[in-house]
């Protein structure tokens, strides 16, 4: 187990390192940079102006020089200034990351609340009415983006309630209430989308368990369905569920972009690519590692979950 | 005929849209207390250094913060000479043939930081817009540094007395110091901490700027209009999603909107689900235009580029673009939105404003002279920023050129590299927006058209038209100076090296409960929120 773990970290860096190579390199050749976001915000700046601040921010510096410069920041625990922003990089990450953490676990929860359980249904009634209603309730689920059911869910709210959840943020300590009610909704849009894969892995991963000898001989010896589906058919089949679950967390930690901008919640994902807009590199790069380290993380934590399900699954110590 | 009747009745809709629109509540008496939720389409560019940006999503929220010498009156929604208050400035006087101006200021100002506010504040702006040699404040960028270049020096001999000493007369100086883009910068503070936060001497005090969420501010209570201002407190809220900002303002989220943000055709839904809103029509001073690069074949052509100016129906865009959110005008805006623009016979008689089969016909009689036919069609790239309301109008013109013979494609130029791209010249044909940050002739004129600045995107260099713009630069006489501003509007036409489309409208809207803040027919000079109520 020992073994494994360093084993995984230690690919972890190594995709880490990489990805930091790629993000650096591609914000590089990104056609312009803060100095040009600058311009067309005044409406001009002078070549000596250009030279000025592109010294002050040390991007007149080559390529390697500005990589190493930002790794020898993250291994001293900094993250440079925002470029935007004037102010270190850290003060304007910091109170984003925890909306987005918030969002993407509400959305997990709506996600295996609605998919497990409406998978479980699907399998068990297989080609049945119902089965057929929930498989297009679930289609309808992938087929719908995300951002565009959470547009549809401001707009009817404004057009029959007169009525929107809050548009600046509201801390649980502030209002407990007034929090729910803003992240209720989004919570609800992205977790639509996640459930619906979530029924569909649950349903075939349980219907290829329900036909094996063992669940054969648990009706046999005349075991409640409720024992059989649940105890013995569901924890078998959860392994894929599990996976599928951990990489849909992963993704929302990044793809939670349109979402949060339509609910106009001030998260992680939302501000990344405002600050790719402005080219704020110190922002973007960091931005980007701690959603790489949370995908890293949340891959690990899925593997790790393996073995609680399924003793038969060991890590090779 | 038909042309003149035109351009008259697109006036007048446009006029009877204000009548249409309730005015200020003069009868009401004000009350105070409370707060406002205000629109943000984007966070703060460079926060509140409005003298480092150019973008109207710095000055209005900064606006409550700052304040100028003078500024345009902001109950009266024209701006004008004749509309301009004081503000840090008492009173102030032309002497010396209009070579000096002299501004008494106010005694009773302190700064948010509760430093006495002087002369020597005006004087360390001043100098750091003009780039005086011996200025202790520098900018790190100082696009407006054009509009100071006349000043000589800046005296600031008595703590209350400042004296603005000019190279040559220039009445327009006072226009743009009312602009909102000419606030006083504190000389205790750096420059650079505009950037981040706001030591002002305006009627609010900047609480907290949550970056990329809002922009709060209090009452600050030593603001020297003493009963101003009304309300309690401001919060900015930024939104981002444009469908999100129309449901918040409709379902009263957000109070008042952001200038600039409302189409026509916003506003009329707006209207539909709440009847109760108040949508008042303003000019932008934001103009379309179509820059052509005179510098490279083949729009070094006259023949060519008036070509393109008759080839687009200026009514037809105005209708498919803007849906009828949009008047006609020349190189300055038309009354009533401006003071200076074309109108009626001379503005009907300009290319692309008569009948459209007549209008495409001499674009391909001009376009055979320059040995262009449609056997010989020109192909050429038509570059624009790659955001929506640029591809709308760029897609228009491109249907339009090729029914004269005039092959465009169109191709996207990501929005930070537009203006590098358009200064560098780096293109053949291009649609573009252009925002007047003062209804004044030297404001625009110096900026867009003269010889060598960076903003004269077609790099048409006319020193027959120089001179022109310098003589009305000069001209004392209002009258004598309108006339001079018209002809010199007409020889931009003529030479077409940057023909105008049209001016933008804004259908700016807010809640009835809140009182006493008129919109501009220039999206960047009103919002200081002193006179503002609410009744709810």
């Amino acid at each position: 187990m020992k073994t494994y773990l360093v084993q995984r970290l230690g690919i972890g860096l190594l995709t880490l390192v990489g990805m930091s190579i790629v993000i650096f390199a591609l914000l590089r050749f990104a056609p312009g940079d803060i100095v040009d976001i600058l311009f067309s915000t005044g409406g001009y700046v002078r070549p000596e102006e250009r030279i000025a601040i592109m010294k002050e921010l040390g991007i007149d510096k080559p390529y390697t020089v500005q990589y190493a410069e930002w790794m020898g920041q993250l291994l001293r625990g900094e993250l440079g200034m925002s470029y935007n922003y004037g102010v270190p990089a850290w003060e304007v990450i910091r109170p984003k990351i925890p909306v987005t953490l918030e969002l993407a676990v509400l959305a997990t929860i709506v996600a295996v609340l609605l998919g497990v359980p409406t998978g479980v249904i699907s399998a068990v009634r297989q080609d049945t009415t119902l089965d057929y209603v929930l498989r297009v309730v679930s289609l309808a689920g992938l087929s719908m983006p995300s951002f565009w059911l959470g547009m549809v869910i401001i707009l009817g709210m404004v057009a029959w309630l007169g009525w929107i959840p809050p548009i600046t943020y509201v801390s649980p300590a502030e209002n407990f209430h007034m929090h729910a009610l803003q992240f209720a909704l989004p919570a609800l849009a992205v977790g639509y989308r996640s459930s619906a894969l979530i029924t569909r892995f649950t349903r075939s991963a349980l219907l290829e368990v329900l036909r094996e000898d063992y669940i054969r001989t648990a009706w046999a010896k005349g075991q409640s369905g409720r024992i059989v589906i649940w105890s013995h058919a569901l924890k078998n089949a959860m392994l894929p569920v599990i996976t599928v679950i951990g990489i849909e967390f992963a993704f929302l930690i990044g793809g939670l972009i349109v979402t949060e901008r339509v609910f106009n919640l001030p998260g992680v994902a939302n501000y990344l690519v405002e600050a790719i807009l402005a080219r704020d590199y110190p922002i973007v790069q960091n931005l980007v590692m701690f959603i790489a380290v949370v995908v890293i993380l949340s891959n690990l934590a899925v593997d790790l979950l393996y073995g609680f399900l399924d003793p038969r699954v060991r890590y090779g110590d | 005929m038909k042309r003149i009747r035109f351009v008259s009745a697109m006036m007048a809709l446009a006029g009877a849209g204000l009548l249409l629109c309730p005015g200020p509540a003069a009868a009401q008496t004000p009350k105070s207390g409370g707060s406002l939720n205000i629109m943000l389409r984007e966070d703060l560019s460079q926060g509140f250094a409005i003298h480092e940006t150019s973008t109207i999503s710095t000055v209005w929220p900064a606006m409550p913060c700052l304040s100028n010498l003078v500024i345009f009156d902001p109950a009266k929604p024209t701006e004008s000479a004749e509309t301009i208050v004081g503000e840090l400035a008492e009173k102030w006087s032309w002497q010396d043939h209009y070579r000096n101006l002299v501004f008494f200021l106010r005694k009773d100002v302190k700064w948010h930081d509760g430093k006495p506010f002087t002369s020597k504040d005006v004087k360390f702006t001043f100098d750091m817009l003009r780039e005086a040699p011996d200025a202790p404040g520098k900018l790190r960028i100082n696009p407006r540094k054009d509009w100071y270049s006349n000043i000589e020096a800046v005296e600031a001999a008595e703590p209350y007395t400042v004296v603005f000493r000019l190279k040559r007369p220039q009445p327009s100086l006072l226009l743009m110091l009312a602009s909102g883009y000419s606030p006083v910068y504190a000389a205790h503070v750096n420059p650079a901490v505009y950037r981040t936060g706001c030591i002002g001497t305006g009627p609010f005090k900047l609480k907290e700027w949550r970056k990329g969420e809002f922009a709060d501010y209090v009452k600050n209570p030593d603001y020297f209009v003493k009963g101003r201002p009304y309300l309690d407190a401001l919060r900015y809220i930024v939104i981002k999603e444009r469908g999100t900002r129309i449901a918040a303002l409709q379902s009263g989220q957000l109070d008042v909107s952001f200038p600039g943000e409302t189409t026509k055709t916003a506003a009329e839904q707006l209207k539909k689900a709440v009847p109760q809103l108040v949508v008042t029509p303003v000019g932008q001073m934001v103009n379309d235009n179509i820059i052509l690069n005179t510098k490279k074949p083949p729009f070094d052509n006259p023949k060519v580029r008036l070509a393109v100016s008759y080839a687009i129906d200026r009514r037809a865009l105005i209708q498919a673009v803007h849906q009828g959110g949009a008047v006609p005008g020349a190189a300055m805006a038309p009354k009533p939105y401006g003071v200076w623009g074309l109108m009626g016979n001379t503005l009907a008689a300009l290319p692309g404003y008569g009948k459209p089969e007549d209008m495409k016909a001499k674009a391909r009689k001009l376009l055979a002279e320059a040995g262009i036919t449609p056997q010989k069609p020109l192909q050429v790239e038509m570059s624009t920023r790659a955001i929506p309301i640029y591809v709308d109008m760029a897609s228009f013109v491109i249907n339009e050129l090729k029914q004269v013979g005039i092959e465009a494609s169109l191709k996207q130029i990501e929005t930070s590299q537009w203006h590098a791209t358009a200064t560098r010249g780096e293109y053949q044909i291009g649609a573009n927006l252009t925002g007047i940050g003062v209804d004044d002739p030297d404001g625009n004129f110096y900026e867009n058209y003269a010889c060598g600045s960076p903003r004269n995107y077609s790099h048409f260099c006319s020193e027959e038209l120089m001179k022109m713009v310098d003589r009305q630069s000069q001209e004392i006489d209002p009258k004598k100076r309108l006339e001079m501003v018209a002809a010199i509007q007409k020889k931009i036409e003529d030479e077409a090296s940057r023909p105008m489309l049209d001016w933008r409208l804004d259908y700016f809207t807010h809640w009835p409960h809140v009182h006493g803040l008129v919109a501009h027919h220039n999206i960047y000079n009103f919002g200081r929120m002193q006179d503002v109520w609410r009744d709810k």
